[in-house]
């Protein structure tokens, strides 16, 4: 057989390896999610930001939080191609969502060496965790800024160029143009609304450690964005001024309370119309103790993140009045909605820092700190910031059972957040980037 | 002017053009540190060879670090053992950074399985058998014969790759097939000193050997601990001469078995630099085999 092989011509690439139909049919793969969750506090949000689907808390009890179906092959020589669809249960209902549906060019395509161009709808790059399935997480939930400024995860639609530079040492740079159609932007106007740059550089550090740096800006323009999630997990119980800073206002009995959530409402359940930016830095560093990832290893993970915005934050709000008609026996309330807009310059600030030990080959221990400064006009005191513990025993690279408490806390209010959680998947998997 | 112009434009396009001429050495980068090694005695001094693992990792746990970005990037040759070993990071690397000459099915792309006899190849295929390997058992380099077989694909490829060369690939090609055939001789003739001895092994990792130098194999550690004690059971009645461990397999359930049997364990390097003596092919094979005679000797 290898004698074959080596008789073939001079410009012969080796046979390709036998395939049967079935290599023709695209790699799918399921993530199966589920989680069971107590809080202390019952309605809690995030004072000062809008929270959408993706950055509330999980919900009480059991629930399932999201579930993907992905699908992935190579189209041709010069392509590669893959869906991910996200089925998530919200409030009793079951929503289908497009995470990813993108094409990308493979080494064969012509580009220069080391540049690859993503074009269609991705988890595109930006700081560590946005282009990774959250799935992937060290910890059962997405960390403060990322719930506050990106709704989880930025996943627009666009195209992004990414450039692997040539040399010893590892350094990417890379931008994208995107529509504008999510947080942090929304209701995208031209359709090409929003454009981002980034730098990494990275290397190894001895023999068993590896550092990878970034540096990243994601800018554009927000029209009406909204948050379009429910903090009190009860759709009927949701009117205006009954906002998701309550929890915490409304019992911190702060003496100019009022103006404080007026201000604070507009940030929370207002919608934006204005510029945006999000400038980041992460870092990423794993090591080996005994040289062998399987036994043991450590990663330090963070990334620090401040969101500039100017624009006008408007709010509807119910105005009533009582009238008292003429010659009629009782007063009457007249109802009706105004639109407050008020023009904010925010500048808002977030960070975490966490570590995961694997201590044993299937034991992990991590920790996290995470930090949340709301926009500087809110008027907002104190900054979020949550405490998390998670103990996590993969039994197999495809299955793993994770134990996490979070000590969420704002002013006086603590809410503590205990998560039992699985991620499994089937079917193939993808190979994880570092 | 026009002259100077001309001579920048040349000067220029040389800088530009030199690193693609034949002084340009070939990058090589190997995902385990025995075909690092192969690469080196083939290329010698026109080649750079890089590993992306070291002795003591399991090659199947790393991850696709930025360095291995950037050297694939640059790597004109791909050197893995393949059958899914490489499956967490490779194909990261493959999407991210790696050009057209190493991507599969082009001449820079080795994955040393596909070009042997793979052992324990699985007609049935489910994720709850563990960590199979459908593709075959990957660790083929602990067959010798295997080495010759890869050293000729290795050379045919550079060959193609930097034809200004190929003559001294070539004579390197040679010169290392004379010296193995010399040196495989010899460890067959130890080998057969070796026969039936009784060993216990991890699950995976030596196959290729145990076939190779005819050892026979009385048990395999199981990856759970429960298993085990049905270990101690057979060692117990048909007993054995060793317990073979690598440097990057557990070493708790081997220390147990032998602190229960008191069959020695016998630290084999299993690749290049999994011990101070293996600094390359020929020392892996001579210390290994001189490990297990000593095993051999003191039972």
């Amino acid at each position: 057989m290898e004698a074959q092989s080596q008789e073939e011509g001079q410009q012969t690439a080796p046979a390709p390896r036998p395939v049967g139909d079935n290599s023709f049919n695209p790699a799918i793969g399921v993530v199966l999610n589920a989680m069971f969750t107590d809080h202390s506090e019952d309605e809690v949000g995030l004072p000062g930001f809008q929270l959408g689907h993706e950055s509330e808390r999980t919900e009480k009890g059991f629930s399932l939080g999201h579930s993907e179906v992905t699908m992935s092959g190579n189209i041709d020589d010069k392509f590669r191609g893959a869906l991910t669809l996200g089925l998530g249960a919200h409030g009793g209902e079951t929503e289908l969502e497009l995470e990813e549906a993108y094409v990308q060019t493979l080494a064969g395509s012509g580009l220069p060496d080391g540049t690859r161009l993503k074009v269609g709808r991705a988890l595109w790059t930006f700081g560590y965790l946005n282009e990774h399935h959250a799935h992937g997480d060290d910890f059962a939930d997405r960390p403060l800024p990322y719930r506050a400024f990106l709704d989880g995860a930025y996943n627009d639609d666009g195209l992004e160029l990414s450039v692997v530079l040539p040399g010893d040492f590892y350094k990417e740079v890379g931008g994208g143009l995107f529509r504008g159609g999510d947080t942090p932007f929304g209701g995208s106007v031209s359709g090409r609304e929003a454009w981002s740059a980034y730098a990494r550089i990275g290397g190894d550090v001895g023999r068993d450690s590896a550092l990878r740096l970034g540096a990243y800006i994601l800018d554009g323009a927000a029209h009406g964005r909204s948050g379009g999630a429910h903090a009190h997990g009860d759709e009927h119980d949701e009117h205006a001024g009954n906002g998701h800073g309550d929890g915490y206002n409304g019992e911190d009995g702060h003496h100019d309370h009022d103006e404080e959530h007026a201000h604070d409402a507009f940030f929370s359940e207002g919608t934006f119309t204005g510029d945006t930016r999000l400038l980041g830095v992460d870092f990423r560093y794993t090591w080996a103790p005994t040289g062998n990832a399987r036994d043991s290893e450590l990663i330090l993970q963070g990334e620090y993140f401040r969101r500039i915005e100017e624009g006008d934050y408007s709010l509807e709000e119910l105005e009533c009045e009582e009238s008292e008609v003429e010659g009629a026996e009782h007063h009457h309330e007249v109802c009706e909605m105004h639109l407050d807009t008020e023009r904010l310059n925010g500048d808002a600030h977030g960070w975490y820092a966490q570590a995961v030990y694997k201590f044993l080959p299937q034991w992990r221990a991590g920790v996290r700190h995470a930090q949340l400064s709301p926009p500087s006009d809110a008027e907002l005191a104190d900054d979020i910031s949550t405490i998390s513990a998670m103990l996590d025993w993969p039994n197999s690279e495809f299955g793993r059972v994770r134990f996490q408490y979070n000590r969420e806390s704002f002013g006086a209010t603590r809410d503590n957040q205990f998560l039992l959680h699985y991620v499994m998947s089937l079917g193939a998997h993808a190979a994880h980037s570092f | 002017m026009m002259m100077k112009r001309t001579t920048l434009a040349a000067a220029l396009s040389i800088a530009l053009l030199s690193p693609a001429t034949a002084d340009a050495k070939i990058r090589i980068l190997a995902c385990e540190p025995e075909w690092a090694a192969l690469a080196e005695e083939i290329g010698g001094e026109d080649v750079i060879v890089h590993s992306a693992t070291h002795g003591r990792q399991d090659a199947h746990y790393i991850r696709a670090r930025p360095s291995l970005i950037a050297k694939v990037r640059r790597a004109k040759i791909l050197f893995c053992s393949d059958a899914e070993l490489e499956v967490g990071w490779l194909p990261v690397l493959l999407e991210r950074g790696a050009g057209r000459i190493v991507q599969p099915g082009q001449l820079g792309h080795i994955m040393a399985a596909d070009h042997v006899e793979a052992l324990e190849r699985s007609e049935v295929v489910d994720r709850s058998l563990g960590d199979i390997h459908p593709s075959g058992n990957p660790h083929v380099h602990l067959d010798p014969r295997n080495m010759t077989i890869l050293a000729e694909v290795l050379t045919e490829r550079l060959e193609q790759i930097d034809p200004e060369r190929a003559g001294a690939y070539r004579q390197r090609l040679a010169s290392f097939q004379a010296r193995w055939a010399d040196a495989v001789a010899g460890w067959q003739e130890r080998a057969t000193e070796l026969h039936g001895m009784k060993v216990i092994v991890y699950h995976k990792a030596w196959v290729y050997l145990l076939r190779w130098a005819r050892l026979e194999r009385v048990s395999g550690i199981p990856p759970s601990a429960s298993h085990l004690v049905e270990v101690l059971e057979q060692v117990r009645n048909i007993g054995a001469g060793a317990i073979l461990r690598a440097p990057h397999e557990p070493e708790d359930a081997s220390e147990w078995l032998s602190g229960k049997t008191g069959v020695p364990v016998v630290d084999l390097p299993f690749t290049v630099g999994g011990s101070p003596e293996a600094d390359d092919l020929f020392s892996l094979f001579d210390s290994t085999l001189a490990l297990l005679e000593e095993a051999r000797d003191r039972s």
